[in-house]
């Protein structure tokens, strides 16, 4: 028998019954039922998984949920709410980014965490920021343009 | 006599004295000399009882004591290869000179042990020797387990023969001429195993000398952590200043207070030793983590209390190659620091910096941070490079928490270039790896 586990997420305090070292993804999408944030590799190598802990872009896959009780948990499900998540959103649209749109829950959480931290970000920020977000796609062109125009507020 | 017998005489006289000089010097001291004290037999030892198992199990079956001093000494890492049935044996043991393999030690009557006598298992484990009369060589730590009392050898044993047996044979050992020449351990081990049980001090406190018992005798640190002389042999001179074994750097753990333990506090060592981690200090990987795993995990509290006492008393050896003071936080941005690896740089941003951060303070878990680690304050850069090709796991009672193995995603060139990255960004000297050496790493620590 284990506790019941409590978290908050998107501001929302989720009480639930998951083993201590469950990844944190699993809670999100088997238990809670949260299916925007995507299962990609489950090594923490391509970034599919990508929320935020306090703000910061973690990888939910390896995370193990003991790890971030009492923690404030972002998802790609509210992250619209931030400033810096709505502006992305707003650009991902304008530019449609979006090819097949399997790890673009993960870029756009990655990007918002940028641009929340470097909120006129260079091409050498966009690469330390969004290296570990892989695309099968290769959307990367557009991404870099859409981090830009978020940062910048206008099309470029 | 004649002139010529004479000088014939003197000149053998000589030799033997010069023979013997140069034993006493390579062998030095033992390893508990330094303590200084009057040892007395066990038998004659009042104050306390640093042999045997922790007072919770005093009255448990000999199966339970023998099962808790086999975790104490460590015995299933080496002796079970990975994914194959527990205590069966067959690990490589990749030496300079070719490869040895740990013996199957389950009760199996044709490929295990399962013929032993108890005089049989006491000659082994105390004095290096098969019950086929062959000598084992030292991978098998008996210059450490033979001062183990025959009681608790005994007790391991009917543990061991509690198990069931597995038909499982080691591959043959591909040891070079002359290491293959197994009746040159006898020499070797008329040098180097002192071949006596452990006499406690009375100077010392009880938790000392169960402190001692349980470093010396069981958990064989000194196997790793202890420099080796010419005969490959521990070399107590510099007891516990640390070395590279299996590929793998065992860091100082002697009480020196910039490079060893000196400065780690009761409560980082209690945790480093029972969890795997101690914040600040990083985490326990490759050997040691599996030591942790298996061994100190499962250590009563006071045990544990009793090495950190213990380990305290090691008088302390410097590292010179470690810096005197470990690096400070790194900036919390990718521009400031480090930056000159650009290739380091690239390979970090994509696959590390999730976990570790750029300032090197995790946001996922202190057990991921590695600011103030040895690791990556070594200019050696070893343990880091290790890591990163092999992964490691750390089990807590949270839950385990992992990082993947990344040796057969990047080449030796890009796992160089990140090790000197992480080392230059994180650490206080930068390492200068190249592909070259990783490729000798992959070798020391394939199957």
């Amino acid at each position: 028998m284990h506790m019941a586990t409590v978290l908050t997420i998107n501001g929302e305090t989720k009480s639930f019954d998951a083993p201590p070292e469950m990844p944190l993804l699993w809670v999100l999408r088997d238990i809670l039922g949260m299916t925007g944030t995507k299962f990609g590799c489950g090594i923490a190598q391509c970034g599919a998984c990508t929320v935020h802990v306090d703000g910061k872009a973690v990888r939910s896959c390896v995370l193990p949920v003991s790890a971030v009780e009492n923690r404030a948990i972002t998802t790609i499900e509210h992250v619209g709410s931030t400033p810096a998540g709505a502006k992305v959103q707003k650009a991902w649209l304008d530019l449609e980014v979006i090819q097949c749109g399997y790890c673009q829950s993960g870029q756009i959480m990655s990007a918002a965490a940028l641009l929340a931290a470097t909120p006129r970000p260079d091409d050498s920020d966009i690469d330390a920021a969004m290296a570990g977000n892989i695309c099968r796609c290769g959307t990367y062109v557009r991404i870099r343009e859409a981090v830009k125009q978020a940062a910048n507020g206008r099309q470029s | 006599m004649s002139g010529k017998m004479r000088i014939l005489t003197s000149v053998a006289a000589i030799a033997i004295v010069a023979a013997g000089l140069g034993v006493w010097i390579i062998r030095g001291p033992g390893p508990l000399d330094f303590a200084g004290g009057t040892k007395v037999a066990l038998a004659d030892y009042r104050a306390g009882k640093p042999t045997g198992v922790p007072a919770k199990l005093e009255k448990a079956s000999l199966v339970e004591r023998g099962e808790y001093l086999a975790k104490a000494a460590d015995c299933m890492v080496c002796h079970t290869k990975p994914g194959e049935k527990d205590y069966s044996g067959g690990l490589a043991f990749k030496l300079p000179f070719g490869t040895l393999y740990s013996t199957n030690v389950t009760p199996d009557k044709d490929t295990g042990i399962g013929n032993y006598s108890d005089q049989d298992f006491l000659n082994a484990v105390q004095h290096g020797q098969r019950r086929d009369g062959a000598r084992l060589y030292p991978a098998m730590p008996y210059t450490s387990y033979t001062y183990m009392t025959d009681e608790d050898v005994l007790a391991v044993k009917a543990y061991l023969f509690s198990l069931p047996p597995v038909r499982a044979k080691a591959p043959e050992n591909t040891l070079s001429f002359p290491f293959n020449q197994r009746w040159a351990m006898i020499v070797w081990s008329a040098v180097f195993n002192p071949d006596t049980r452990f006499a406690p001090d009375t100077s010392k406190s009880p938790e000392w000398n169960r402190g001692a018992y349980l470093v010396e005798a069981l958990a064989h640190c000194g196997e790793c952590h202890t420099p080796r002389n010419l005969g490959f042999a521990l070399d107590n001179r510099k007891r516990f200043a640390g070395a590279i074994t299996a590929g793998w750097r065992a860091f100082n753990i002697s009480s020196d207070k910039a490079t060893g333990l000196g400065n780690w506090s009761d409560q980082d060592l209690i945790s480093y030793l029972s969890l795997g981690h101690a914040p600040g200090h990083g985490s326990a990987s490759g050997p040691m983590g599996e030591a942790v795993d298996h061994s100190f995990s499962q250590f009563a509290p006071e045990d544990i209390s009793s090495i950190v006492a213990y380990l305290r008393s090691v008088p302390p050896v410097p590292s010179p190659d470690l810096p005197a003071t470990t690096a400070p936080v790194a900036p919390a941005s990718h521009k400031d620091g480090v930056t000159a690896d650009a290739r380091g740089k690239k390979v970090f941003a994509s696959a590390c910096t999730s976990c570790h951060g750029w300032s090197g303070e995790s946001p996922v878990s202190p057990m991921a941070t590695l600011t103030g680690t040895w690791a990556v304050n070594d200019p050696a850069a070893t343990n880091v490079a290790q890591i990163v090709l092999s992964g490691t796991k750390r089990h807590t009672p949270a839950g385990a928490l992992s990082m993947p193995a990344f040796g057969s995603a990047y080449t030796d060139d890009e796992i160089a270039a990140v090790a000197n990255y992480v080392t230059g960004r994180f650490g206080a000297k930068g390492s200068k790896l190249t592909g070259k050496d990783i490729a000798e790493m992959r070798e020391q620590t394939a199957d």
